[in-house]
């Protein structure tokens, strides 16, 4: 295998986990745009240089998410909106820079624990991850949907709006390619020329949380004179190993969780922040510090999203099945080259499974190191001046918007009527955290609700199924009841 | 500014001559080409092959060709926005078959854009069973059928996937009629859905690939993600110019046996049923035939020199180039035949 690790080849890890950080950092550019971007250029890499670039890649894409999650409250990815829950408030307290080491450190122990996890167990792992049915995966997904209870400042309205959500990702065609009828549904008479493919994920995200973000600035208003110099990047607060100090387990489940969420094809990246950050929120202490500004949320958020990294590739390298979209890509990058994946793959390549393995160790520890250093300069961006800043910020997003399907205008108004519905949303008491949760999580929900009741006839099938799924049914009992516990102390704390 | 007369004979000068190569272009390929394809996966083998292509025609025109993966009914959208030749498209045989299964989204694309040039098949499409299956071929499959066992088949309706099982359905209508519905459709997505479907038993027999399950044929019957290939729907002629090693552990020689004519399908009692998945150009109807020849001579030159073969084998793609002509005449008998089984299925003829 050392054979293999060549100047280049750690070069193109290194220069594709920085490419990748920039892409995740810029809000509407993601890991997956970044992957496909440059998987064209791989064929003349060779396989190994090649998976080394596309690695790295997708590990500082996974990772820059946090960046302007956590300075601007824009996610950089759909995988680090829980980073935003707890970042931006902290970010605005003056803590930005704290906020980023700690999502920094957090990144690299899921990533870590995750690559652990996929070069120990990855072909035993592949065979439980078989054992999920359309009825555990519907399951998981509603073990998700239940964060929305816990996310809301009013659980009526965070339910409602969660529901919304669902409501909204369902417009359009129900996507044969994963199991639907072709139809459309939910569309207007006259609007299916724009509405047939629905609302696309990354437009919906960066509207409601960019800019909805600058609607609302723009609505109160710059006091002459007004830079972001009140702002102090991190002097009030600053970082200490210590802050992880109890944290273990928080760290280790949202590792663990992130991980098995991506050993899981069609789960989705975003649903693994989503239950880390779900259920470090529900074991913790101080649950009600949770969208505040709580340290251990963006723990459970980065350690969450990292994890997915090694387990997407379980199923990709065990049974040929990506795990996540990014994942589906690195195909390509094996089909160019000729080399099939499939449950014979590590044990037919071991040296290719021995340098992916590599890579991934080393695209952590760069990402680590260069995120580290460049803090105090990605932490500038809170500094730069709003009419300046937010200008760029709408350019960006803009180009996301119109970039993500490859130039589809649509997707620019819908980045448009999504900002709108986010500055509105606020003025009509919805709350955004649940809505666009609902959004991500829907159409997952909606497949795997209608093909287990399609292949297995009735509802009873949800308990019945496995013991997966009664393992399921508590977790999802126990969210809940945290939530409402939870909704019951913060009503009593309002009322006195 | 202040606009002289100067000012203003200069920018009418400069939009001329700016102007004038466009003009003289005009029959030509623009320098900037978008080729947008039917699918929205740069992973797959539409992106691939549409990748392979674009390369070499941009290097023998000395052109941009930017592919984009916009799935069909973008691209289609798209494609018939622009008639300028800056659009193009690559999609394979679901194009057709999309509007024969009266699919949304899908207009029948001889009548509604230009059929181009044909440029390759993917041999892979394939049907498996699981590895411990009491199956071993299409023959115990259909006698199955013929017995009253109902057969559950998962595919991705209304396209390459189903046209397959319409043939199985067909050929049970043929051998014993009334069998054919004891062959049941479990509509699934994406290739991980079918075999998930498998090991679920919800399916007996799933749409799958070579490329995609090959490995699975090696686990044996021991393994419960074990699978074994009943049926390649692909031509003998097809499958015989793949390269002589096959995928995987599984060569060529081996392929051939669950392919016509080893691996019966029979389409009408004498001839079998075979499927080729052919990807070619579509065109939007009003560009300047100049264009389409343009495309055409250069690839009849890219294929003479013989390079583009072999990145299309490296990639277990069959090198198919049809001018435009031979390619329309071509595809309209494959969708006449096809039509065929579709109605007998339903009843409709």
């Amino acid at each position: 295998m050392f054979e293999l690790v060549t100047p280049l080849f750690l070069s193109l890890i290194v220069g594709g986990t920085l490419v990748g950080i920039i892409f995740g950092a810029i809000p509407g550019m993601t890991a997956t745009m970044a992957v496909a971007i440059c998987l064209p250029i791989t064929y003349s890499l060779g396989l190994e240089n090649g998976l080394a670039l596309l690695l790295g890649l997708y590990v500082g894409g996974i990772s820059g998410g946090l960046v302007p999650a956590i300075l601007l409250g824009i996610p950089g990815t759909p995988s680090s909106i829980t980073t935003t829950f707890d970042g931006y408030p902290m970010s605005k307290k003056g803590e930005g820079e704290k906020a980023l080491r700690i999502g920094i450190c957090a990144s690299l122990v899921g990533g870590l624990i995750s690559l652990l996890i996929l070069f120990l167990f990855a072909p035993t792992l592949a065979d439980f991850a078989i054992k999920f049915s359309y009825v555990e995966k519907f399951l998981i997904i509603f073990f998700a949907l239940t964060v929305m209870a816990a996310l809301s400042s009013d659980m009526l309205i965070g339910i409602f709006s969660g529901i919304l959500g669902i409501f909204v990702s369902l417009i359009g065609t129900y996507d044969i390619s994963k199991g639907g009828n072709g139809e459309l549904r939910l569309v207007p008479e006259g609007t299916e020329y724009w509405l047939e493919g629905g609302f696309s994920l990354l437009p919906v995200l960066i509207g409601l949380f960019g800019l909805a973000a600058i609607l609302e600035q723009a609505e109160i208003g710059m006091p002459k004179g007004h830079g972001i110099k009140d702002i102090k990047v991190g002097k009030k607060s600053t970082f200490s190993i210590g802050i992880f100090k109890g944290q273990l387990i928080n760290l280790l489940r949202s590792s663990g969780i992130g991980t098995f969420v991506g050993i899981l094809p069609g789960v989705g990246g975003s649903a693994a922040s989503i239950l880390a950050y779900s259920n470090a929120k529900t074991f913790s202490r101080n649950p009600e510090r949770f969208g505040e500004g709580e340290p251990a949320g963006i723990m459970a958020s980065e350690a969450g999203n990292n994890g997915l990294t090694g387990g997407a590739l379980v199923p990709l390298l065990s049974l040929g099945i990506p795990g996540d979209s990014t994942t589906a890509l690195l195909i390509g990058a094996f089909t160019l080259q000729g080399i099939q994946v499939g449950p014979l793959f590590i044990g037919n390549n071991p040296d290719t499974w021995n340098a992916m393995i590599f890579a991934m160790l080393v695209a952590n520890l760069a990402m680590f190191a260069m995120m580290y250093v460049a803090i105090r300069y990605f932490a500038l961006v809170v500094t730069i001046p709003k009419h300046i800043l937010f200008p760029v910020i709408l350019m960006m997003c803009v180009i996301g918007a119109y970039t993500i399907n490859y130039g589809i205008m649509f997707d620019v108004w819908t980045l448009l009527i999504f900002g709108l519905f986010g500055w509105l949303a606020t003025k009509l008491r919805l709350e955004v955290a649940p809505f666009i949760i609902g959004f991500i999580l829907g159409p997952s929900a909606e497949v795997y609700f209608v093909k287990s009741l399609e292949s297995f006839g009735d509802v009873t099938i949800f308990f019945t199924k496995s013991w997966i799924a009664v393992v399921l049914w508590v977790l999802i009992a126990a969210s809940i009841a945290g939530s409402i516990i939870l909704s019951k102390k913060h009503g009593e704390a309002t009322d006195t | 500014m202040k606009l002289t007369r100067r000012t203003i004979l200069a920018a009418a000068s400069l939009a001329a001559f700016i102007a004038q190569p466009m003009m003289s272009a005009a029959q030509e390929l623009p320098r900037n080409v978008r080729l947008v394809i039917g699918s929205t996966s740069t992973g797959g083998d539409t992106y691939q092959n549409s990748a392979i292509v674009a390369e070499a025609l941009a290097d023998h025109l000395g052109i941009n060709i930017k592919v984009d993966a916009v799935g069909a009914s973008e691209a289609f959208k798209a494609l018939k926005r622009d008639s300028r030749g800056t659009t193009l498209m690559i999609f394979h045989d679901q194009s057709y078959l999309g509007h024969l299964y009266g699919r949304r989204g899908y207009e029948d694309p001889f009548a509604n854009y230009a059929i181009g040039p044909t440029v390759a098949i993917n041999p892979g499409n394939a049907y498996l069973v699981p590895a411990n299956s009491p199956h071993e071929s299409m023959e115990d499959i259909l006698k199955a059928a013929e017995a009253g066992e109902r057969v559950r088949v998962a595919i991705q309706p209304g396209g390459v996937s189903e046209i397959g099982f319409s043939a199985m359905k067909n050929a049970a209508r043929v051998r014993a009629p009334g069998s054919e519905e004891n062959i049941v459709a479990v509509n699934t997505g994406s290739q991980s859905d079918k075999n998930q479907a498998m090991w679920d038993n919800l399916a007996d027999v799933i749409n799958g690939s070579i490329q995609a399950n090959e490995q699975f044929t090696q686990l044996g019957d021991g393994d419960a993600k074990g699978m074994k290939f009943v049926w390649i729907t692909a031509r003998d002629a097809t499958l015989q110019q793949a390269p002589a090693e096959g995928m995987g552990n599984t060569t060529r020689d081996q392929l051939l046996k669950f392919a016509s004519p080893a691996t019966s399908v029979t389409l009408d009692g004498e001839q079998d049923f075979t499927f080729d998945k052919e990807f070619f150009f579509l065109f939007n109807p009003d560009m300047d035939p100049a264009i389409i020849d343009q495309i055409d001579t250069a690839l009849a030159e890219i294929f003479e020199k013989g390079d583009i073969q072999k990145r299309q084998k490296g990639s277990f793609f069959i090198p198919n180039f049809l001018p435009s002509k031979e390619a329309k005449a071509h595809l309209e008998a494959k969708r006449d035949t096809y039509r065929n089984v579709i109605a007998e299925i339903s009843g409709s003829k």
